[in-house]
């Protein structure tokens, strides 16, 4: 049941699997990939393990997996008894998959300025800018909402793989040259999730709160 | 509108400052780090540790002291540093002090003025302090004046006139049972700023419908 | 920005590439102190640097060392530092490409001269918690290269390479080469008689834009250059994210806007150093002048 993950340290898509994996209280195996400036998910041999050429992908059971989103699916679905992660009701598992492709869709905007502002990606800032407000915007707006209904989550009463995979790109805005002045419910629900049991930092977002 | 300095401004809805919080809020250019402690009421202070000028806002709260992220520096709620963690043994000169604003949280809306004087007007009065409902901030990509004017012109729903308490803040009647408070921010020549609570028997059971109108009125103002 | 034109700034040899960042026969076009440049990859070691004014060009000289392409818009500018460590023949040497950091280069410097800060930015792994105390150590201005030491500076690492297996108390002699550019030995955790080397050379692109590289001379013969590598980064990203958030971001130099205390005693002498230059680029002063 070894699990593998080839993950950077720097790449908030590896954070969200790795946050994960602490969450769930799972040990792993670490392939270590030179993504900067090696551009090692470039190469030929990594095209075969992911022909995307994407980090992360996560290994188990002769199943390998590639997207971040999908992975954390696999994770709650195969290793979170208590199935809080990735709840199966009707009131909440659509809502979580709706996030999730929030996370992996509108929210990577962010993803793009950070590479941009730290490693040097050319791309039109001020449009992935725009978009990453545009992201921030909608989901500080639903976290309003759930804070006028007395809830701190994105979905239900307890966090799920939605405030997982939503969180990095979240946290990590500052590296893009993007504050979270706008954003009280954002910065209230990071707050929260950062205090979480087995929550861990990753290098841009502090390590105290 | 350029923000007079001695002018009290809302700055946050004091409902939305969590306990053992700092806060990056910025009031027309300048930075400030709006924290609380781990009891107790909201505070304003400069966002900029006197230290290596690190922004306390990213700071961390231990007790009533808010902590620099940088180096630890410990600061209590006068400002004045308490602990250099570099030199446990060392009692800081009394000259190191962290940059205060005045602040005041009433109406459920913290607010603060960069002039630290007494110079300006009071707070607006509008009668007591309790039973006021936090219905939530919005941030406007626009300029203050056009802010306010939408505002001025805003339908919240049944309401009667919109009137100005302030010159940086308007109250509106929603029929004899709701009263709306609206704080205008500038932020910036391009960002404003709105904290809005509510009074009246009706106030919390009317907040997720107000928050959705407001919300539509930013997204009005911005399309113009 | 236009081009500084602060001539201290200027006679510096400043990196604009990293050797392997253009393939042969490629280029780049990139800045430095508000200039435009053109980097050309001419042959396997070979670069073309030139400065870009509309659709003139004035070609630059150009070295390649520590694993970066330099140039410098100066006629007389300080030689590169010799550092010896990187031509030893068992030393790993790696770049790490280069990181963009929206500050001015004295701020960046100032960071990695920095211990006070390891147990707080760098939690668990450079300090502790409990273990924040800076002991004294001293600073000096070797005037035969002027250049700003500290040395004897310790402190306590939980773990302070990628071969550590524990804590020790780490020796640490830093070296300020050039208002761009530091760099530290330490000693090397299976091999107390030896030092690790790295550096920072700092590409100023405009007064608050910066990339920085971080070539290392590193004795490890067990972890590989993308272990070397990401542990760098991701202390490097720790930091990044102070730099860009201290204010201003240009230095100031009135002793009296912050308030150092002894154990900023590197950053005290390099403020003064800076000062007794005259460096202008960067500096929050000169914009009142
Ligand atoms: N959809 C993927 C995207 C992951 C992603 O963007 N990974 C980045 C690293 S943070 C990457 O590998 N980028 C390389 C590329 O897209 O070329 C996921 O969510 O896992
Ligand atoms: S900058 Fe705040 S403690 Fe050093
Ligand atoms: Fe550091």
């Amino acid at each position: 049941m070894a699990i593998r993950l080839y993950d950077y340290s720097l790449s908030g898509s590896c954070y969200k699997v790795r946050l994960m994996l602490g969450f769930l209280g799972l040990e792993y195996e670490r392939v270590q990939m030179n993504f900067y400036p090696g551009r090692q998910h470039r190469s030929p041999e990594f095209r075969e393990i992911n022909p995307l050429g994407q980090i992360p992908v996560l290994e188990e059971d002769g199943l390998r997996l590639r997207d971040a989103q999908a992975i954390l699916c696999h994770l709650a679905n195969s290793h979170d008894a208590s199935g809080e992660w990735l709840p199966r009701d009707a009131e909440r598992f659509g809502p979580v998959m709706m996030w999730l492709m929030f996370a992996g869709g509108e929210l990577m905007a962010a993803s793009a300025a950070r590479l941009h502002d730290a490693l040097g990606y050319e791309l039109d800032i001020e449009e992935a800018r725009r978009k990453a407000r545009a992201a921030f915007r909608v989901l500080d707006d639903h976290l309003t909402a759930r804070e006028i209904a007395g809830a701190r989550w994105i979905v239900g009463d307890t966090p799920t793989i939605a405030d997982v995979a939503c969180f990095p790109y979240v946290a990590l805005a500052g590296d893009g040259g993007l504050g979270h002045e706008e954003y009280p419910a954002l910065r209230n629900w990071m707050r929260d999730f950062r205090r979480l049991p087995r929550f861990r930092a990753m290098s841009g977002i502090p390590e105290f709160i | 509108m350029s923000v007079a300095r001695e002018l009290w401004t809302g700055v946050a809805l004091d409902d939305q400052i969590q306990a053992a919080s700092s806060n990056p809020v910025i009031l027309d250019g300048q930075a400030l780090a709006v924290w609380r402690g781990e009891e107790g009421p909201v505070r304003v202070w400069e966002d900029r540790c006197p230290h290596r000028g690190m922004r306390l806002s990213f700071g961390f709260v231990r007790g009533e002291t808010l902590r620099c992220i940088y180096h630890g520096w410990t600061y209590a709620t006068d400002g004045q540093c308490l602990a250099i963690p570099a030199h446990p043994t060392l009692a800081p000169p009394k000259t190191i002090c962290a940059s205060t604003y005045p602040s005041e949280t009433r109406y459920g809306i913290v607010w603060t003025k960069l002039d630290g004087g007494s110079n300006g007007a009071a707070l607006p009065d509008l009668g007591p302090d309790e039973g006021w409902e936090p219905v939530r901030s919005l941030f406007v990509h626009a300029a203050a004046s056009p802010v306010l004017e939408a505002l001025l012109n805003c339908d919240l729903g049944q309401q009667g006139p919109v009137h100005m308490v302030a010159e940086n803040a308007a109250e509106v009647e929603i029929g004899p049972e709701l009263r709306v408070l609206v704080a205008v921010h500038a932020m910036d020549d391009e960002r404003t700023a709105l904290h809005a609570v509510a009074r009246g028997p009706r106030a919390a059971s009317e907040r997720a419908g107000l928050a959705r109108r407001l919300e539509r009125l930013r997204d009005d103002i911005e399309r113009a | 920005m236009t081009v500084t034109t602060d001539p201290v700034a200027l006679n510096q040899w400043v990196p604009c590439a990293w050797d392997g960042q253009i393939p042969v026969g490629g280029s780049l076009d990139t800045m430095i102190f508000g200039q435009p440049i053109h980097v050309q990859r001419t042959g396997e070691d070979s670069y073309r640097v030139a400065a870009v004014d509309g659709t003139t060009e004035r070609e630059l000289p150009v070295q390649v060392r520590y694993t970066c392409v330099f140039t410098t818009l100066g006629d007389t500018p300080r030689p590169l530092p010799e550092i010896a460590e990187f031509d030893e023949a068992d030393r790993r040497i790696t770049g790490c490409g280069n990181v963009g950091v929206n500050t001015s280069p004295y701020r960046l410097v100032e960071n990695f001269l920095d211990m006070a800060h390891f147990a707080f930015i760098h939690t668990d792994v450079l300090g502790a918690l409990d273990q924040t105390e800076v002991l004294a150590y001293r600073t000096e201005h070797r005037k035969e290269v002027d250049e700003i030491w500290a040395i004897d500076c310790t402190f306590y690492q939980p773990a302070a390479s990628k071969a550590a297996t524990g804590g020790q108390l780490t020796r640490y002699v830093y070296r300020v080469m050039s208002p761009f550019s530091v760099m530290l030995y330490k000693n090397v955790v299976t091999d107390p008689s030896r030092n690790d080397a790295i550096c920072v050379f700092i590409q100023p692109k405009r007064e608050t834009e910066c990339l920085a590289y971080m070539p290392m001379a590193i004795v490890d013969e067990v972890s590989t250059v993308g272990d070397l590598i990401d542990f760098q980064q991701s202390i490097f990203l720790q930091d990044r994210v102070i730099l860009e958030n201290q204010r201003p971001a240009l230095l100031p130099l009135d002793p009296t806007s912050e308030l150092p205390t002894r154990a900023d005693a590197s950053s005290i002498a390099y403020r003064r150093w800076l000062k007794a230059m005259d460096i202008r680029f960067g500096i929050l002063e000169k914009q009142a002048a």
